[in-house]
């Protein structure tokens, strides 16, 4: 059977959107180029994790040699990250086009984040010149203050994938597939993940840090995505992997009627099972992948990548290898918008996170408290802090409130600057944090599902801005 | 809903022969396309409606008007002086987001000329109106006075121009559906009704994938979608279907996975009709504090600069032209009249089942878990 789908692709760091129009055989194993062979080694010994996530299951890595005392640790919304001899998450900047260059780290290259203090933007993002004064240039840091390198030993030994690098000034410094990789000063105890996200982002997005991480553990007819409510599992494609109440453990129920709308994922013949990933003979000669001993498929109808509206059936389910923790109990819903699902408040209204990278050659965040404030203030208020906070409110969050996680948090913070307060300090809102940074409403939306602050800001708010925190989108990507 | 004077009813039936491809228009065979008195019709194209003469000589005889590089290299020139980010880019990226009407050191050229294309709105003859290409008097469209000089709207290498229109077709989010009931003919008609859906489809295509065709099917999209419906009362005159005014929220994303949305007041229909085809003008009121935030949010500051888009400016144009719609409080127009030429196909609009206690949506609820 075959199907014309039309589909949306955005790839990070790609130009443009693509759209691909792909032809799906109903019969035929999925993908051009599967490998046949066991596609996991055993597990090698590494440094035992600090913090595990509130979640029911975590996701399985592929293990590789690492440098002494460096890890992987489970986190609570980016997955498997490694981390160093302390446990602290690891990051690399991977090299990105933007409008008007290029920056961050090249492969294998002297890394570019160095000791430098830029005090002009570069003019990389249009439509502003180059050579503008960067805002609190009194209090800036350099690259490596912000994202120290991690260091190797003088006597330190490549292993695998991890090579040593000579840095500007002759240090050495450890890189995972050729790129450098760094800390972050934002994450102060391991499972912490405060100084970039796994998720993808826009075309338009500063040159972010991403977490480095390991292979998840899966074949490869499959892959994982990281969206907003977990690590998704997909297809080689980036179709939606399903489940269905009604197989049984290692057991298909799905034939006749129900291959009209759900096609078993395909296992090649000469596959094997391995750890979380078994093989069932669904027919002589036709074998289907199961994970968690649940028979996977994708569905006939979905039009998109990374779809979740298999899920509104009965008895079908998304996969995924490891679900994002909970946001507070009781403090967050769940609201219908007009393209899909948000975060909101107790109250209804629409949770906005807000992003934000400046423009100089080392792109530093700009969206945390510690960072300047005058970025956010310009959009959120036109440069008047109290039209700000009276644009976008904090969310208030009870005093001694807790989350037993780490990606959800809460601080005191002065709403006139913007920055941290002490709790003592006169004025100073107790908010909710993701990410480590607050998050906020909208005074415009009126009524649940509202997401009129979705892209406020530059670049769609991507560059500096406001984004709603998108829980699933049936049109568009803002999960990913 | 405000029933149509006389005069704009033969102003709108005048004003009806703009330059669309008729086919078949005078076939009145309508048996193969309209089903029990039903058809339907999907949105494939749609332009901000700007009369253009030859390189704008007539409506621009002034030139085109400045954009955010422009403006900002007069603001702050390339003289050697040191400025900082904050007095310059965030000062003017502010202004962006809460735009002003009061006086800016830029002139903004607002289209000039006599004709435009649109519909007659409010009834009257107004010096300030146009007169449509056919001559029909009245036309109300004072949106074309302040984007007709951007050259971001103007054809046909306008970016807004021509991506906002691809984008109708080729983003699910813009699917946007009319169904025409209580059809009797396709020709002569006293009363339908006209239905506004989202779908939640792709258009069908030809082989060459850009050229849409007849014939798909859409389905409805019964649960994001509900902030599209809207209702007409109308008839068909001679092959053309006239609305009567009723509000709309149309979908309009641009890229980036932006969402947003045009709110429209009063908007009518005014449609040339064939079996397969529906082409014509949508023309009514545009908000302009959400036109405002639809161009914020799915335009950069960096995009508007291809066109010469300058935000805040269009702002203080479209405030100082508005011309419907007065705050309750202040007097002042809230909306400006505008309109769109538009294209649809036919398309078979597949309506969801009827919601019953045990299919309906479950009401939203706190997060526990995203069961998936």
């Amino acid at each position: 059977m075959h199907r014309e789908i039309e589909l949306g692709e955005r790839r990070r760091g790609a130009g443009k959107t693509r759209e691909y129009t792909m032809r799906r055989l109903g019969r035929a194993v999925s993908g051009a180029a599967v490998a046949a062979l066991a596609f996991a080694m055993a597990p090698v010994a590494h440094a035992q994790e600090k913090y595990r996530p509130p979640v029911s299951e975590l996701e399985v890595f592929i293990a590789e040699p690492m440098p002494a005392g460096f890890g992987v640790q489970h986190t609570d919304v980016d997955g498997p990250v490694f981390v160093d001899a302390k446990g602290m998450t690891l990051y690399k900047w991977p090299l990105k086009d933007l409008r008007n260059g290029d920056t961050g780290d090249r492969k294998a290259k002297e890394p570019f984040c160095a000791g430098v203090k830029y005090t002009e933007n570069s003019g990389l993002m249009s439509p502003y010149p180059p050579g503008l004064v960067l805002p609190e240039l009194d209090t800036r840091p350099t690259c490596e203050q912000i994202w120290p390198p991690v260091k190797a030993a003088a006597d330190a030994k490549e292993v695998g994938k991890w090579t040593i690098l000579t840095r500007h000034d002759g240090s050495k410094q450890w890189a995972h597939d050729g790129m450098p990789v760094y800390n972050s000063i934002l994450d102060k105890v391991p499972g912490q993940v405060f100084g970039a996200t796994a998720r993808e982002t826009a075309n338009d997005a500063p040159a972010l840090r991403e977490p480095a991480a390991p292979k998840s553990n899966v074949p490869p007819a499959f892959n994982v995505k990281t969206v907003a409510t977990g690590r998704l599992l997909v297809n080689h494609v980036g179709f939606s992997v399903y489940t269905w109440d009604k197989d049984q453990a290692n057991k298909s129920n799905c034939y006749n009627d129900c291959l009209k709308d759900w096609t078993p994922v395909q296992a090649p013949q000469t596959a094997t099972a391995q750890g979380e990933w078994g093989i069932i003979e669904r027919a002589p000669g036709i074998k289907q992948w199961t994970f968690r001993s649940k028979p996977v498929y994708t569905r006939v109808q979905d039009r998109r990548f990374r779809s979740m509206e298999g899920s509104d059936i009965s008895g079908w389910h998304n996969v995924y290898t490891q679900k994002n923790v909970e946001p507070p109990k009781g403090m967050f819903t769940v609201q219908d918008a007009r393209i899909g699902q948000v975060l909101a408040d107790s109250t209804g209204k629409t949770i906005y996170v807000y992003n934000c990278a400046d423009d100089a050659l080392d792109q530093l965040y700009c969206d945390h408290p510690d960072s300047p404030q005058v970025y956010r203030m310009a959009i959120c208020g036109g440069n008047d802090a109290a039209r700000c906070v009276k644009t976008f409110p904090y969310v208030i969050a009870p005093v001694g409130a807790k989350t037993g996680n780490m990606i959800w948090g809460t601080m005191w913070i002065d709403p006139i600057t913007g920055k941290r307060a002490q709790a003592n300090q006169q004025g100073a809102l107790h908010v909710w944090t993701f990410r480590d940074r607050p998050i906020y409403t909208h005074a415009g939306d009126v009524k649940p599902g509202d997401t009129n602050a979705d892209a406020w800001g530059e670049f769609n708010g991507y560059r500096n801005g406001f984004k709603a925190f998108w829980l699933r989108d049936d049109f568009l990507d803002n999960v990913s | 809903m405000k029933r149509l004077s006389t005069l704009a009813m033969a102003t709108a039936a005048a004003a009806c022969t703009l330059a669309i491809g008729v086919g078949n228009a005078a076939s009145p065979d309508t048996s193969t396309s309209v089903k029990d008195g039903t058809i339907g019709f999907v949105l494939t194209s749609r332009y901000w409606a700007v009369h253009q003469s030859p390189e704008g000589k007539v409506e621009c005889p002034k030139g085109f008007n400045d954009g955010p590089r422009e403006q900002f290299s007069q603001l702050f020139p390339n003289d050697g002086v040191k400025r900082t980010l904050l007095e310059t880019q965030l000062m003017r990226e502010g202004r962006q987001w809460f735009p002003t009407t009061s006086e800016e050191p830029f002139t903004f050229k607002d289209a000039g000329g006599k004709v435009s294309y649109g519909m007659v709105l409010d009834g009257k003859v107004k010096d300030s109106d146009f007169t449509s290409p056919d001559g029909a008097k009245g036309i109300d469209n004072q949106m074309y006075r302040a984007m007709g000089c951007i050259s971001n709207y103007r054809a046909p290498e306008g970016t807004i121009y021509h991506f906002e229109n691809e984008y109708v077709g080729r983003y699910v989010h813009n699917r946007f559906m009319i169904e025409l009931t209580g059809v009797d003919s396709l020709i002569n008609d006293d009363e339908v009704t006209i239905n506004s859906y989202r779908g939640i489809d792709p258009i069908m295509a030809d082989a060459t994938g850009v050229q849409f065709i007849p014939g798909g099917t859409q389905r409805v999209d019964d649960r994001w979608g509900k902030f599209v419906r809207a209702t007409w009362k109308g008839k068909i005159v001679d092959g053309v279907l006239i609305s009567e005014p009723s509000d709309l929220t149309l979908p309009a994303s641009a890229t980036f996975d932006t969402n947003g949305l045009h709110v429209f007041k009063g908007l009518r229909f005014q449609l040339k009709l064939t079996p397969d085809r529906a082409e014509g003008i949508m023309a009514g009121y545009v908000d302009v504090e959400a036109f405002n935030h639809q161009l914020n949010t799915s335009w950069s500051t960096h995009h508007q600069s291809y066109g010469q888009l300058s935000a805040p400016s269009m702002y203080r144009a479209m405030r100082r032209l508005a011309d419907g719609y007065p705050d309750p409080k202040t007097g002042e127009m809230t909306a400006i009249s505008s309109a769109l030429l538009v294209k649809f196909i036919r398309t078979n609009i597949e309506h969801p089942p009827r919601a019953t206690a045990s299919n309906e949506p479950a009401a939203p609820q706190a997060v526990q878990t995203l069961r998936r």
